[in-house]
């Protein structure tokens, strides 16, 4: 499990990591040392919180770095305010994380194809596509629809939790009305 | 900021370094006992709050005598203590008028 860990802890920001890797890792190692004389039960409710924290925590830095602040108010109070600001859903932060994670695999991925390959001075020709046949085309472009109309009801489904929708059917004089309504004039 | 907008695992976070400067692994523990077991942090939510709370000068770093691998330890700055003093009175205040509503309505 600590090997996992490290991996998600490779995920932040190098900036982050200079700074918190050391400790996150020592207190990551801590609790791993605790679970052990634990049910499995537990144990993998423990894995998976910090799991999804460390998920969460990378995807919130790489954010703060790229836009300079946090995707989320600093120090939301989600039990006794209400926000009137709009507010991400979980499905869109969980969404945007896996996204991300994709990104940083594909990258990381791409670096160590490119350091895998010799330098060479031979021209390299011409890139010709390989020949596809029918089936597979189909295939490929199926599996591709499937993807889209996933990523689409995702996207849909993260609108609708945040309520943009009910924006069209809001007139400007619907609070007036409720008011008057209320004795609240 | 305003210290209105605590969230309750930043909450429990300065409650634990409130009575003593603890290292990431104490302020596990302690969030936890404190909650009644009801709150366990993880170690990106903790890390990710104390960043935040560091950047706020509402926590600090402190230089405890073990300070092998993990264990960094925080304390309270005057600014952390007197706005977590601030939000404890409001907690208290609601608490106040949300038992005198319940009672006025079971009577």
């Amino acid at each position: 499990m600590l090997t996992i860990y490290r991996v998600l802890v490779a995920l932040y920001p190098s900036s982050y990591r200079l700074e918190y890797e050391e400790e996150m890792l020592g207190v990551l190692e801590q609790s791993n040392a605790e679970s052990h004389d634990k049910e499995w039960p537990a144990r993998l409710a423990l894995a998976g919180r910090e799991t999804m924290g460390l998920l969460r925590g990378a995807f919130e830095e790489h954010f703060r770095a790229l836009a300079g602040f946090y995707p989320v108010p600093v120090f939301p109070n989600r039990r006794t305010s209400m926000r009137s600001e709009f507010r991400f859903p979980k499905t869109t932060v969980t969404l945007m994380t896996i996204i991300l994670v994709a990104i940083i695999v594909t990258i990381e991925k791409a670096k160590a194809i490119s350091q895998s390959i010799p330098p060479s001075s031979t021209q390299v020709g011409p890139i010709r596509p390989e020949y596809v046949g029918v089936v597979p085309a189909f295939l490929i472009v199926l599996v591709g629809a499937c993807v889209l109309g996933v990523v689409g009801w995702a996207i849909l489904f993260a609108l609708q939790r945040s309520g943009m929708h009910r924006l069209s059917s809001v007139h400007p004089d619907a609070g007036q009305t409720k008011s008057t309504t209320l004795g609240l004039k | 900021m305003p210290p209105s907008l605590l969230s309750e695992p930043v909450l429990l976070i300065l409650l634990s370094l409130a009575d003593q400067p603890r290292h990431g692994y104490a302020i596990l523990q302690d969030t936890r006992k404190i909650s009644g077991g009801r709150v366990r942090l993880s170690t990106g939510t903790l890390y990710g709050a104390l960043r935040r709370l560091l950047d706020e000068k509402w926590i600090e770093r402190y230089e405890a005598s073990d300070t092998s691998r993990g264990k960094q330890a925080y304390r309270l700055t005057a600014a952390g203590r007197r706005n977590l003093q601030v939000e404890v009175s409001r907690m208290r205040q609601l608490s106040r008028v949300a038992s005198l509503r319940l009672a006025g309505t079971e009577s």
